[in-house]
C-alpha cells in the first residue's frame, strides 16, 4: 500500500514536472539573429528539470506524502520513494522522448 | 501569354531597370520570363553597370530555376547589353565617325554642310561621345539609329561581330520569335541624351535590324507590335559646368540640368504631334516631378558636372519606381492595346504640406486588388530583407540568410540544408542592394531607403520607423511592425510571446505550395519564407 503511495506520487510529480517543463519551452521565445539561443535555454531547462524531478519527488514523497506507519512501513515506503524517484527520471526522460519526437517540429523538439 | 521586353536607355533608364529588376524580385511578374536590353553609348556608366551587377546577382540566385509564381524572385530576366562604340580609332566624335573628311571634295563639301546645318561645327561635332549625347538629341538620335543599323550590317556580313553586337542580335531574335505577342517597355528618360534620344527611335530601328538581318523577309508590324515606354520628365538637378571645364574640345558640351524642363517641353510637342512615335507606340506614361529637382551630386565633392562614365551613379528617386510600374500596368494590362494612336497615360499623387503622400494604390492601381498585391509583396520582401540584415546581421557581415536554414533545421526541417554558404551570401547581397548596409561602419542606403528619403517627410507605403540609418535604432527595430496600417502588422500572439515567435510558428508549419510552381531547393525556401511572411501580414487578396 505504501509502496503504491510512493509510485503514484512519484509518477504524477513527473507528469507535474514534464508539463512544466513543456510550459517553459512554449514560453521562451523563437529568436532572431544568426546564432539563436533559445533552442539551448528550452534543452537546458529540460535537463535541469530532469535533476530537479527526483529531488523532488524524494522531498514532497517524504515530507508531505509520508503516511502514517511503524518503521518497518515507512522504510518500505521510503524505499518504494528513492525507487519511484528513479523511475521518475526514466520516466521523465521516455516522456520527454516521446513528446519530443511528436512535436519534432516545434519548441518541444529542442528537448533531443 | 504575350513575351516580356524590356530596354532601358541611358543613365535614368538603367535607374528605372533597376527599379523593375527589384520589383521583379519582390515577385510582381509572377510566372513571366523577362528579356531586358541595356542600350547605352557609354559602356562604363555608373549606373549602367550597377544595374548590370544586380541582374547578374538576381540571376545568381535565381540559378537553374524557372518562372514562378507567389514568391521572391519569381520572374526569370534574362540580360542582353548593347552600347555604341565610341572608343576605338576614329569613333571618337560625330566628324570622324561620319567620316566628313572623306570622299570626293563635292561629297566633303555636302557633308559638311548639312552637318553644319543640323549640328553646330565646334561643339556638337566635336565633343566625345563616349559619355553619351549630352542632352544633344537631335543628334543621338541619329548617332543611336546609326549605331543599331550598323550592328546589323555587321552581322549580315558575319565578320568581326562584336559581343555586344552579337547580344543585340539574340535579343531582336527573341524579339522576332514573339511576333504580334511581343510586349515591348522602353525605359529611358525625355530630358536628358541618350535616353531622350533613343526612346523616339528604337521601334525603327528594330524593325529595320530585323529587316536588313533577314535581307526584307521580316519586320515588324507597328499596327500589331505593342511598345511602350514612359515619358519621364526631369526630376533631378546638377551642378552647372563651369567654363574651365569646357574649355576642351571632347568637352565642348555638357549637359546643363537648368535646360532639363526646356529640354523636357519640348520633347513632350514633340511626342505629342510627332507621326512616327504615334504609330510605333500604344501606352506612353506621364511621370514628372512637379517640385524642385533635388541635386545628385551634393555628396561626391567633385566641382565638375559628371559628363558619365563610371562616376555617373545617381541615387534612386521615387519616379523610376513610378516608371517600374508603368511597365508592370502595361505587361498586366488586359485592354487598351488593339488601339492605332499611342494613348498617353498619367495620375496624380495627394500633396500636401509641401510633400508627396504615396499609398499602396498609387502605383499599380488597385484593379482586382492590385495595390494590395503590390503592398502585400513589397512588404514582405522588406521585412525579409530586414531580417536578413538587421536581425541576422548581415549588414555588419554576420549570417543573414542562413539563419533561416540554421532555424529550419533547428526546428528539424532539413530540406534546405543542401543551400550553401555561398547561396546564402548572394540572397545577402541582394538585400543589402535592396535595403541598407554598413561599409566600414559607415551607414549605405540601399535602393529603397533612397526612393523613400525622395518622399520624406510624406508618406510612402511604411512607416518611418521601418527606415533606422544607425545601429541602436535598427536594434530597437520590429520587423513585423514595418507598415503604416496597423491591421497588416504581424500577429502579436498574446503575452507570451511577441510577433517573431509568432512569425517563426508559421514558418514552421506553413512550406512552400504547388501552384507556387518551385523546383529547385533554393526556390522552396523563399517559396516558404513568402508564405510565411505574407500569412503573417494578413492582407485580405480575395
Amino acid at each position: 500500500m505504501e509502496s503504491i503511495t510512493a509510485y503514484t506520487v512519484s509518477v504524477i510529480i513527473t507528469l507535474i514536472i514534464l508539463f512544466i517543463a513543456a510550459t517553459i519551452a512554449n514560453i521562451i521565445k523563437f529568436e532572431g539573429g544568426s546564432k539563436p539561443k533559445d533552442p539551448r535555454i528550452r534543452k537546458l531547462s529540460f535537463w535541469v528539470l530532469c535533476l530537479i524531478n527526483p529531488i523532488l519527488i524524494f522531498l514532497l514523497g517524504f515530507f508531505v506524502f509520508i503516511p502514517d506507519g511503524n518503521r518497518m512501513e515507512i522504510s518500505n515506503y521510503t524505499t518504494a520513494l528513492s525507487i519511484g524517484a528513479v523511475m521518475g527520471v526514466f520516466l521523465y526522460i521516455l516522456l520527454g522522448f516521446i513528446l519530443s519526437r511528436i512535436f519534432a517540429k516545434g519548441k518541444l523538439g529542442h528537448w533531443f | 501569354m504575350d513575351k516580356l521586353f524590356v530596354i532601358a536607355v541611358g543613365g535614368t533608364g538603367m535607374r528605372c531597370l533597376e527599379a523593375f529588376t527589384h520589383l521583379s524580385a519582390i515577385g510582381m511578374f509572377d510566372s513571366k520570363e523577362i528579356e531586358i536590353l541595356t542600350l547605352d553609348t557609354d559602356q562604363a556608366n555608373g549606373n549602367k553597370g550597377r544595374v548590370e551587377k544586380l541582374i547578374q546577382l538576381y540571376n545568381r540566385i535565381k540559378a537553374g530555376g524557372t518562372p514562378n509564381a507567389n514568391t521572391f524572385f519569381s520572374s526569370k530576366l534574362n540580360l542582353y547589353r548593347f552600347y555604341t562604340n565610341y572608343s576605338g580609332q576614329g569613333r571618337e566624335n560625330y566628324k570622324n565617325i561620319t567620316r566628313l573628311n572623306s570622299g570626293t571634295p563635292e561629297q566633303q563639301k555636302g557633308n559638311k554642310l548639312i552637318s553644319d546645318l543640323f549640328l553646330d561645327n565646334e561643339s556638337v561635332q566635336e565633343f566625345d561621345l563616349s559619355h553619351g549625347y549630352r542632352a544633344q538629341t537631335h543628334l543621338g538620335s541619329m548617332l543611336m539609329y546609326h549605331g543599331m543599323i550598323e550592328a546589323a550590317r555587321n552581322i549580315v556580313r558575319g565578320t568581326d561581330i562584336k559581343v555586344q553586337e552579337r547580344e543585340l542580335d539574340e535579343f531582336v531574335t527573341k524579339l522576332e520569335l514573339a511576333g504580334q505577342d511581343a510586349r515591348v517597355f522602353i525605359f529611358g528618360s525625355i530630358f536628358g541624351g541618350t535616353g531622350a534620344s533613343s526612346i523616339p527611335i528604337i521601334p525603327k530601328a528594330l524593325q529595320d535590324f530585323i529587316k536588313i538581318r533577314s535581307k526584307g523577309a521580316s519586320s515588324i508590324d507597328f499596327s500589331k507590335a505593342k511598345f511602350g515606354s514612359t515619358l519621364l520628365t526631369e526630376y533631378f538637378t546638377f551642378k552647372k559646368p563651369n567654363d574651365k571645364q569646357k574649355a576642351s574640345k571632347e568637352n565642348s558640351v555638357i549637359a546643363d540640368a537648368s535646360y532639363f524642363p526646356l529640354n523636357s517641353q519640348a520633347a513632350l510637342q514633340f511626342y505629342q504631334s510627332d507621326p512616327t512615335v504615334q504609330r510605333c507606340y500604344k501606352m506612353l506614361y506621364h511621370i514628372g516631378w512637379p517640385i524642385e529637382s533635388k541635386p545628385v551630386d551634393n555628396a561626391t565633392g567633385n566641382n565638375q558636372t559628371i559628363t558619365g562614365g563610371a562616376t555617373q551613379e545617381n541615387a534612386a528617386h521615387i519616379t523610376e519606381l513610378l516608371a517600374a510600374c508603368s511597365a508592370y500596368d502595361f505587361f498586366t494590362r488586359t485592354t487598351g492595346l488593339d488601339i492605332d494612336k499611342t494613348e498617353y497615360v498619367y495620375k496624380a499623387v495627394d500633396f500636401s504640406n509641401s510633400a508627396f503622400s504615396f499609398s499602396i494604390h498609387d502605383f499599380v492601381g488597385n484593379t482586382n486588388k492590385a495595390g494590395e498585391r503590390f503592398a502585400n509583396k513589397i512588404g514582405a520582401f522588406f521585412s525579409l530583407a530586414h531580417i536578413s540584415l538587421t536581425v541576422n546581421n548581415a549588414a555588419n557581415g554576420d549570417d543573414g540568410i542562413k539563419g533561416f536554414i540554421t532555424r529550419c533545421q533547428e526546428q528539424k526541417i532539413a530540406q534546405y540544408n543542401t543551400i550553401t554558404d555561398a547561396e546564402c551570401d548572394e540572397i545577402n547581397n541582394y538585400f543589402k542592394a535592396f535595403a541598407y548596409t554598413f561599409e566600414n561602419t559607415r551607414f549605405t542606403p540601399g535602393w529603397l531607403y533612397q526612393v523613400r528619403s525622395t518622399v520624406a517627410p510624406g508618406t510612402f507605403i511604411f512607416d518611418s520607423k521601418a527606415f533606422p540609418d544607425n545601429l541602436s535604432e535598427l536594434r530597437k527595430l520590429d520587423v513585423g511592425s514595418i507598415f503604416l496600417d496597423e491591421k497588416n502588422h504581424w500577429p502579436k500572439g498574446g503575452i507570451l510571446t511577441n510577433r517573431y515567435d509568432s512569425f517563426v510558428k508559421k514558418l514552421i508549419n506553413l512550406g512552400p505550395e504547388e501552384d507556387q510552381q518551385v523546383n529547385t531547393t533554393k526556390e522552396k525556401f523563399l517559396a516558404h519564407i513568402y508564405n510565411a511572411i505574407t500569412h503573417s501580414q494578413g492582407f485580405h487578396l480575395i
